[in-house]
């Protein structure tokens, strides 16, 4: 049975200056085998101590990792088999290309469980799949960025480990070449099958690579899911504006009447919502999430909130249009297609709400 | 046309007189480092070679232009014999220095975690060279001498019956004496390399199953080469122009290099021969730091 790996109320305390603090405060999550799994966060969130915890180069203060539902909090990094993508690369720099991948086979050759014959094929053939056939004799100060961390990727994957975790990887690459290893790095997960766990703070990275996201925010997970959940229904303000920039209007339960409801904002606008399932009561405060490509400019219409242009942004694919609401109910952006007349500067606006896509957040 | 021209012909006229501004502010900060060259390499060297050339007649220094004296070097006893022991001393000294240096240095790098521990512990290293160099010349005297407190210990616990002579006046004291003033250069220089280690070299190599021994094996030790060579080239070149080491604890037959130069220089008054056995060190010395910066450029590894 392959259920993956199992964190189960993970904790790491650490001291400094007399003065503790939980990097990571009781992190539960299921990695399913085979899966592409990201943990987001801005930096301190606990994303790369609870991963340098799943590799066993950090010990738990409390709690539990499980693999395949056995227990190896206690098991030596050595002994794990998960290999791991440094940020830095952290490639040996007094070995060549070739000596760097073949390492961790080396290793084990040590151990008598492989001959050199077998060692050399390997090794080719991953330097072939990360498309480095031609560099094996160079020395890692010699390549660039890119050609490092595809070195640093054929490393850990040449011991055919079952889960490969990664450090901010792409971090230290430029925007184009990051682009280029994402597809990459879903190509190889697709490939190989292996249990992916990858550390960023790139949300956007983590919405196109992941099978699913742990946002985290100090040392615990806000929220676990699927990106197309988390993007469309984030739990709370953190995640909504985390992930995609989404904008979040104050408002006021208003009425709710079989499935739809009723908001009104601070400026006494009302706009209702069918198919939200809030728990929020007549009277409570909450947020309206509204993401940029949800809204529309509408005519004059019942429903439609009202605004004015505050800032028009060309950003080549799209116009950006930052609308204030009317009395001061909150700043929304809005998307529009480059093929639409542009809205003047100061002109009032009525802005429409995809129903399907607006979300009220309680917390 | 015209107007264009003129506008040229100024652009000209002003990178020139830039040009100038340029040369004379080049000057102005090259003469110090100039000087600085002249004073006190260029004229003690010519200084040095000039007497080499000479001779000395009834006490009188008399120039000349004559290789008599670098002949004599290589030829006459004891002088060639005295540089090869005093190379010999300095191998044994640098080689012992490394040996003893590394795990220290190796420990400071990799298992003192604060900070301010690491600062303490260099500190201790260095804090030795607060003292005279003659003290701990005598300590070591005092140590390994027929009543000294080595030979003490072990009639105290009756492993010998009488003082053991071994000990001191010969050429075991005086590596003994060099290793111990002059391993903390070998210390600082192989901390400096090994500090260049990133913690992350060593975390991946565990990643990839490897014991301490492998790691230490196959990347530690590798890198650290360049630092124990340039510890190396310290502690020999300071050993083997050392005049003190075999004065207070070196036997008769422990005479080095530059006790020998100290005799000419000031028993026999032999300038010359002084002069000349400097200038075949430098020439020696030279070498040396060549074929060492070859070895650590070749040995050293880019990150």
């Amino acid at each position: 049975m392959t259920t993956g790996i199992e964190l189960k109320n993970l904790r790491k305390m650490y001291e400094s200056h007399g003065h503790a603090a939980w990097a990571v405060d009781g992190v539960d999550m299921t990695i399913g085998a085979g899966k592409f799994v990201t943990l987001l966060g801005p930096s301190g969130c606990g994303k790369t101590t609870t991963l340098r915890m799943i590799a066993g180069l950090e010990i738990p203060t409390s709690g539990q990792i499980l693999r395949d539902g056995m227990d190896i909090t206690d098991q030596p990094v050595t002994d794990r088999d998960m290999r791991m993508v440094f940020q830095d690369f952290a490639l040996f720099p007094n070995m060549t290309v070739e000596e760097n991948v073949a390492f961790g086979l080396r290793v084990r050759r040590m151990k008598g469980s492989i001959s050199e014959s077998e060692i050399r094929k390997r090794v080719a053939q991953f330097l072939d799949l990360v498309h480095l056939a031609d560099h094996g004799q160079k020395k890692p100060h010699q390549l660039s960025g890119g050609q490092k961390q595809r070195v640093s990727l054929a490393r850990a994957l040449v011991t055919d480990p079952k889960v490969v975790l990664f450090d901010e990887p792409l971090g230290s690459l430029d925007a184009n070449l990051r682009k280029i290893m994402q597809i990459e790095l879903i190509r190889l997960h697709r490939e190989l099958g292996k249990t992916f766990i990858y550390v960023t703070h790139d949300q956007d990275e983590a919405m196109a690579m992941s099978d699913a996201i742990a946002v985290m925010s100090g040392g615990k997970v806000a929220q676990f899911g699927a990106p197309r959940e988390i993007y469309d229904r984030p739990v709370n303000r953190y995640v909504a504006s985390f992930i995609g920039h989404a904008h979040i209007v104050d408002a006021e339960v208003d009425g709710r009447e079989s499935g739809e409801l009723t908001l009104r904002l601070r400026n006494g606008e009302r706009v209702a919502l069918p198919h939200q399932n809030t728990t929020a009561g007549v009277g409570s405060p909450v947020g309206l999430m509204l993401r940029a490509e949800d809204l529309t400019f509408a005519d004059q219409a019942p429903g439609a909130i009202g605004g004015r242009i505050a800032d028009s942004l060309y950003r080549g694919e799209y116009i950006e249009y930052v609308v204030e609401l009317h009395g001061g109910a909150g700043v929304v952006h809005v998307h529009s297609r480059t093929d639409t007349p542009l809205v003047r500067h100061g002109a009032s606006v009525a802005l429409k709400v995809n129903p399907a896509k607006a979300h009220v957040l309680v917390h | 046309m015209t107007s264009s021209a003129y506008v040229a012909g100024q652009g000209q006229a002003g990178a020139r007189s830039a040009r100038r501004l340029e040369r004379r502010r080049l000057l102005f900060w090259l003469l110090p480092p100039v000087a600085w060259f002249t004073v006190f390499m260029l004229i003690p060297y010519g200084m040095l070679l000039y007497t080499s050339l000479g001779h000395v007649d009834d006490m009188r220094f008399i120039p000349g232009f004559s290789f008599d004296n670098f002949i004599r070097v290589f030829t006459v006893d004891p002088y060639l014999g005295v540089i090869i022991k005093s190379a010999r001393i300095g191998v044994m000294t640098a080689i012992l220095s490394a040996i003893v240096a590394y795990p220290l240095a190796f420990y400071i790098a990799f298992h003192v975690r604060s900070a301010r521990a690491k600062f303490l512990l260099y500190l201790l290293v260095i804090v030795p060279w607060w003292a005279s160099y003659l003290v701990k010349a005598y300590a070591w005297k005092t140590i390994l001498g027929s009543g000294g407190i080595l030979n003490a210990t072990l009639q105290g616990i009756g492993l010998t019956d009488g003082p053991v002579r071994l000990f001191l006046y010969n050429e075991f004291s005086v590596v003994l004496t060099l290793t111990y003033i002059f391993t903390p250069f070998a210390v600082l220089s192989i901390y400096a390399q090994l500090e260049r280690i990133p913690t992350s070299l060593i975390e991946a190599a565990r990643n990839l199953g490897a014991d301490g021994w492998t790691i230490f094996r196959r990347i530690i030790l590798p890198i650290s080469v360049p630092g124990m060579v340039a510890g190396a080239i310290i502690t020999f070149s300071l050993a083997f122009g050392d005049f003190v080491a075999p004065v207070l604890v070196g036997g008769p037959d422990s005479v080095m290099i530059s006790n020998v130069v100290i005799n000419l220089l000031g028993v026999a008054f032999d300038w010359p021969m002084a002069a000349a056995i400097g200038v075949v060190i430098i020439a020696l010395g030279l070498l040396l730091i060549s074929a060492s910066g070859w070895l650590e450029e070749k040995t050293q590894t880019r990150f």
